[in-house]
């Protein structure tokens, strides 16, 4: 009886989840490899025969000084993030139940706005006229507004104030699982506070982290229009290099080719952290 | 379910026939570029409601009625210069329909019969305009700024606003080299950017949005701006002035053009007759600070606009001035890759 209520409903979720991951999902990524391998038209966009042109672009040292830039910008959004995140979810795997339900709330709020409000408010704060200069010239700390928007610092903020909660959140969960009985034990072996953190608690965060970086790293490498409204349209990254050749060098196999090597980037690192996954999970067993 | 999703496609044929259901122009313009009381007085004269979406660099806009061909997405686009010409040629354009349209012959005859659309089958002038120096002569020292090679100066470093727009850094960059700023010759591209690569370091902000913001914000003192958006920041900030550079400026007309595919190509006539009346094209001009093409509306206008020498330039502001020409797709592959140089390069 039970089972026959069950079956439709399973079978609808699963139709939806497949359908979901085909058509918006697996198509789309196909039709980028597609596009990437084409020839750059003129008038249609695209058109045969296939080659590997674009991806012989990439390795111009233009672009590859474009990437490198955005690799490094995006590393330091990641440094920055894990640097507040994990003493932040550290914290937060630690307070009373009903704090921790409202702190994660309070982490969850600001994505109620959408993200490209929030970089325009972010401008507001920063700029020579803004809300921070503004504060501090008030309480008499500088004299003269400091130059912050339209720099390569105010991209980083604005990144790293879009993706901290995608790295707090799951460092937070491996907090959660961390088993007390583990730090006892290192303690009651002898280990004092820095040697139970090197060699017990990091570790065992390290999947957290893993995954922390992975949802910080590859994103920040995308989000174009931080740049775009922050940055003052330089120190681009590979997400402007992408928007800019759909939208203005009208060079789409180029476009395509930058982004299937983001997409390969992340599945790389997602590797890793699988791997990294079972390495601890046959430890812990 | 599957009675859900058929009342719902009964529902849907049902107001598709209903007459009663308001109609739509799906109007597709640049950012800040008509003025709210225009679109609320159409919709009240003709009952048509406006849809504007908007968009900020000729590009972006072709490339999204483009790839959008099919779905009819919009009914009315505002290409400059030389997009018109090329969007005719690629067949992406409906005829306007002159018999529909009231009010073109008080257009200037200067301004229509151009290369761009010989006989202005597919487009008519909406407004001109100006590309040249904003200088804000409260936060400027010394000489005053008068031509573009003066942005390469050292006071001004970390100073200089420029527009988000390759084309027209480019022109500026080819100016002052006493190039063409339309020119396709890689050597004199690669000139520019060289040239305009000095002035990088100067350069604190690209701005194609409301290119007014930076200087308003206190951001940046000097640089590019469109004249609409130096009368309108001169609203805000009385010191921000318009200077016609030496080298010439960039002039551009834009144009009312009906996508081939637009759903309501009745409603985007309309629409053009309704700027067309004087008084609605001098209510544009004085609101935003373009010149309107429409010679029965200058009329009309203020003393203070009509002599607005931003707005309306004189014999002498134009010598030198140049309007952009379709450079064709092998040069604009090499402006497209400097221009990523000079944005990336530090």
């Amino acid at each position: 009886m039970h089972s026959v209520m069950q079956q439709p409903f399973k079978t609808a979720v699963l139709i939806l989840v497949w359908g979901w991951l085909l058509f918006l999902v697996l198509a789309p990524n196909l039709l980028v490899v597609g596009a990437s391998v084409m020839t750059r038209d003129p008038v249609s966009f695209l058109s045969l025969p296939l080659n590997l042109d674009a991806y012989r672009q990439l390795f111009d040292p233009l672009y590859l000084e474009v990437f490198l830039h955005s690799l490094y910008m995006a590393a330091m959004t990641t440094l920055v993030c894990l640097l507040i995140g994990y003493p932040f979810a550290w914290a937060l795997s630690k307070v009373g139940k009903q704090r921790q339900l409202i702190l994660i709330f309070l982490l969850i709020v600001p994505f109620w706005t959408n993200s490209l409000v929030r970089t325009y408010a972010l401008k507001l704060i920063l700029a020579t006229n803004g809300l921070l200069n503004s504060a501090l010239m008030s309480i008499g700390l500088i004299d003269e507004p400091l130059q912050l928007l339209y720099t390569e610092g105010a991209v980083i903020i604005g990144l790293v104030y879009l993706l901290l909660p995608f790295m707090i959140l799951p460092l937070y969960s491996v907090f959660e699982d961390l088993k007390q009985e583990l730090l006892l034990a290192s303690h009651d072996l002898g280990a004092g506070r820095l040697s139970t953190f090197i060699h017990v608690i990091v570790p065992l965060t390290l999947p957290g982290v893993l995954a922390g970086v992975m949802l910080v790293l590859l994103p920040a490498m995308g989000l174009f229009f931080v740049p775009d409204i922050l940055g003052g349209s330089r120190n681009l990254l590979v997400g402007n290099v992408i928007k800019n050749q759909f939208l203005d060098a009208r060079n789409w196999p180029f476009g395509a080719a930058a982004s299937i090597v983001l997409t390969v980037t992340m599945a790389f690192l997602m590797f890793a952290h699988r791997l990294s996954k079972r390495r601890i999970g046959e430890e812990g067993a | 379910m599957k009675k859900l999703a058929l009342a719902g496609l009964l529902a849907v044929g049902l107001t598709g026939c209903s007459s009663e259901e308001p109609q739509v122009l799906n109007l597709y313009n640049w950012s800040e570029y008509m003025p709210q009381e225009v679109l609320d007085r159409f919709t009240e004269e003709t009952g048509i409601q406006v849809v504007y979406t908007t968009y900020d660099s000729n590009e972006a806009m072709y490339a999204r009625l483009k790839l959008l061909d099919d779905s009819a997405a919009y009914d009315l686009a505002v290409p400059s210069t030389y997009y018109v010409s090329k969007m005719r040629q690629e067949d992406l354009l409906l005829p306007i329909d002159r018999s529909k349209i009231e009010g073109f012959d008080n257009l200037d005859t200067e301004l229509v019969n151009l290369d761009i659309d010989p006989e202005n089958k597919f487009s008519v002038p909406y407004l001109w305009g100006t590309t040249g120096l904003a200088v804000d002569t409260a936060d400027i020292e010394g000489e005053p700024v008068t031509a573009w090679e003066d942005l390469w100066e050292d006071r001004f470093d970390g100073r200089v606003m420029l527009t988000n727009d390759m084309r027209e850094v480019f022109h500026v960059g080819l100016r002052v080299l006493g190039y063409s700023g339309n020119s396709t010759n890689p050597d004199e591209i690669e000139a520019a950017y060289e040239k305009l690569s000095e002035l990088m370091p100067s350069v604190r902000t690209f701005n194609s949005d409301a290119p007014r913001m930076p200087y308003l914000e206190g951001e940046t003192d000097v640089g590019m701006i469109w004249n609409g958006e130096a009368v309108m920041g001169k609203d805000t900030m009385e010191s921000l002035e318009y200077v016609y550079p030496e080298e010439g400026i960039i002039a551009w007309l834009d144009s009312f053009v009906i996508p081939k595919n637009a759903k309501n190509p009745e409603a985007a006539h309309q629409f053009i007759s309704f700027v067309l009346q004087p008084e609605i094209s001098a209510l544009i001009s004085e609101e935003i600070g373009y010149a309107t093409p429409n010679l029965a509306a200058r009329d009309l206008l203020p003393d203070e606009v009509a002599n607005n020498r931003a707005s309306y330039p004189n014999a002498t502001d134009m010598i030198n001035a140049e309007f952009q020409t379709d450079i064709g797709d092998d040069a604009l592959q090499i402006y497209a890759k400097y221009w990523e140089m000079l944005k990336s390069g530090r």
